[in-house]
């Protein structure tokens, strides 16, 4: 299989140099061992996530045009994000950007006075699970698998913002697209690592996202429903792909467990870190013990 | 089921008296009950051109009220009052007295996108939402919010902290706001999984935009200006 995106620059987002590192990490891992290549935005900033929007229509435009002029200067094709909320910050600047001239040209001028060039809208932006599946493909990644995970329960967890809206992200307009209601390219990928992926209504489900902080009860219950709809079809793990929803379920997850009932509780991995640890890097190399829900208490048997 | 209070105008309408004069003569067995003016006046038709002036409001004249948007939100489950077709029926008739009673459940958007998602008319409508609020909050119709104060907590740690963030500095930021956010046991918790992984170093580490005084600057700039969707 080709890549079919042409120069891939990757927008990594403040999570992953957060709480996320073990997700860049092993973002790298797996794309290394399956001989994808990408470029890192060195100088990235912020792209605003669902706050800044809310508080300044030009600050929320221009913080993810700067990234979107710096993948341009690095000759890039397309923009890979790790965190479906960056996508969407990105992908919504593109948006607009396109659709209205004016707007476009005052974008423009800002940027060149920040000492970028201009952004030509010539960029696709995608998803790291997207980039996976169309340019290696779930036979691709079957080949790699050194510890198949037979037996593994899993309940893959996309998060909103990884194919929503369908008019920011294009899902459902082209077929390198995920399925813009129910997605399935992360399960395909799970699937070939030999693990089995039980049915999972919660997929694109809420996490409360930016009101994590400002509406913790309603946060803590949408998450709790998450975590119960996968305990629900015997899930061992929640497999994500979103450092939001990640971040913000493991911290809460004592808070969730006091509420909701211990039996709630569930390690959480990034879907990436399944797949280096399948493809078989140890669990120090792929900062699975980083994760405060430790899914090692899951993965030991496959060591 | 008790009456909502938006609809309670029409109950209030009702008079009954025991006794009632119309000019002289005195009325009696059921003339007594009247119904005084129902109709609630005082639209604002500024407030729909206003929205629809914006970037993030400009699609709001396509809405249909087909409530695909209301039937499929995330929020509505944790609030009846929460409706965005509601919203923007209000919005577009200048209903403000609605929208200021409404203003407990009106930040409540987690941007889950959904409404947005599914619109069969193309109305972004978790845009249209957030610009029906930032309405309410320019004008001073409503009190400012948890979110909207969160939201400017984010703004204000990005634009200080070289154009990023992380769970460190946001943190500190939100909890010195108020917001509770984690426990003892919580710390704990997370401070065991970040030391025994030697990843504390990399969350404690700073990290800023090369070029960042020169940036801001231009970002600040930016956003005194006012932009319309053209």
């Amino acid at each position: 299989m080709m890549n079919p995106y042409g120069k891939v620059a990757f927008y990594p987002g403040c999570a992953l140099d957060g709480l996320g590192r073990s997700y860049e990490v092993s973002i790298k891992l797996v794309t290394q061992d399956l001989g994808l290549e990408y470029e890192k935005i060195e100088d990235y900033n912020c792209c605003g996530a669902l706050e800044v929007k809310n508080v300044n229509t030009m600050a929320g435009l221009l913080l993810p045009a700067r990234n979107l002029a710096l993948a341009r200067q690095m000759g890039a094709n397309a923009v890979m994000s790790a965190c479906p909320g960056c996508h969407y910050s990105l992908s919504r600047t593109q948006y607009f950007m396109s659709r209205y001239p004016k707007l476009n040209e005052k974008v423009n001028a800002y940027l060149e006075k920040m000492g970028v060039q201009k952004y030509d809208e010539q960029l696709l932006m995608i998803h790291v699970t997207e980039f996976i599946y169309n340019a290696i493909g779930p036979e691709g990644v079957k080949a790699k698998v050194k510890r198949p995970l037979t037996g593994l329960k899993v309940a893959p967890y996309y998060g909103c913002l990884y194919n929503r809206p369908k008019a920011y992200t294009l899902t459902g307009y082209m077929k390198i697209k995920d399925d813009p209601e129910r997605p399935h390219f992360m399960d395909e990928l799970l699937e070939a690592l030999g693990a089995e992926v039980v049915p999972f209504e919660a997929k694109t489900m809420c996490c409360g996202g930016p009101h994590v902080y400002s509406d913790a009860p309603t946060s803590i219950h949408l998450e709790a429903r998450i975590l119960k709809e996968a305990k629900r079809n015997g899930a061992d793990l929640l497999i994500t792909d979103c450092p939001l929803g990640h971040v913000a379920i493991e911290t809460n997850m004592n808070k969730i467990a006091e509420k909701y009932g211990e039996n709630l509780r569930m390690p959480l991995v990034y879907f990436t870190q399944l797949m280096a640890f399948a493809f078989g890097h140890s669990p120090e190399e792929t900062l699975l013990t980083a994760n405060i829900t430790n899914p090692l208490t899951v993965l030991k048997r496959y060591l | 089921m008790p009456i909502p209070e938006l609809e309670k105008p029409i109950i209030k309408g009702l008079i009954e008296k025991d006794k009632v004069v119309v000019d002289g003569v005195e009325l009696d067995g059921t003339w007594n009950a009247f119904m005084i003016e129902r109709t609630q006046t005082g639209y604002d038709p500024t407030v729909w051109d206003e929205i629809a002036n914006t970037v993030e409001g400009a699609t709001i004249s396509l809405c249909w009220q087909c409530g695909t948007c209301t039937s499929g939100c995330t929020m509505r489950e944790y609030d009846a009052n929460y409706s965005p077709r509601r919203f923007i029926d209000l919005a577009r008739k200048g209903d403000k007295q609605s929208l200021i009673e409404l203003q407990d459940s009106l930040w409540r958007c987690v941007s889950c996108q959904k409404c947005t998602h599914r619109c069969p008319k193309g109305v972004l409508v978790e845009e249209v939402v957030h610009s029906i609020h930032n309405y309410m909050l320019k004008h001073g119709l409503v009190k400012k919010d948890p979110g909207t104060v969160f939201d400017d907590l984010f703004l204000d740690t990005v634009m200080k902290n070289g154009g990023r963030i992380s769970e460190l500095t946001l943190g500190a930021a939100s909890a010195k706001a108020g917001f509770v956010t984690l426990s003892l046991k919580d710390l704990v918790s997370m401070g065991g999984a970040l030391l025994r992984s030697g990843l504390v170093m990399e969350v404690m580490k700073p990290n800023r935009v090369k070029d960042w005084d020169k940036v801001k600057s231009v970002l600040e700039e930016a956003m005194k200006e006012e932009v319309v969707p053209e």
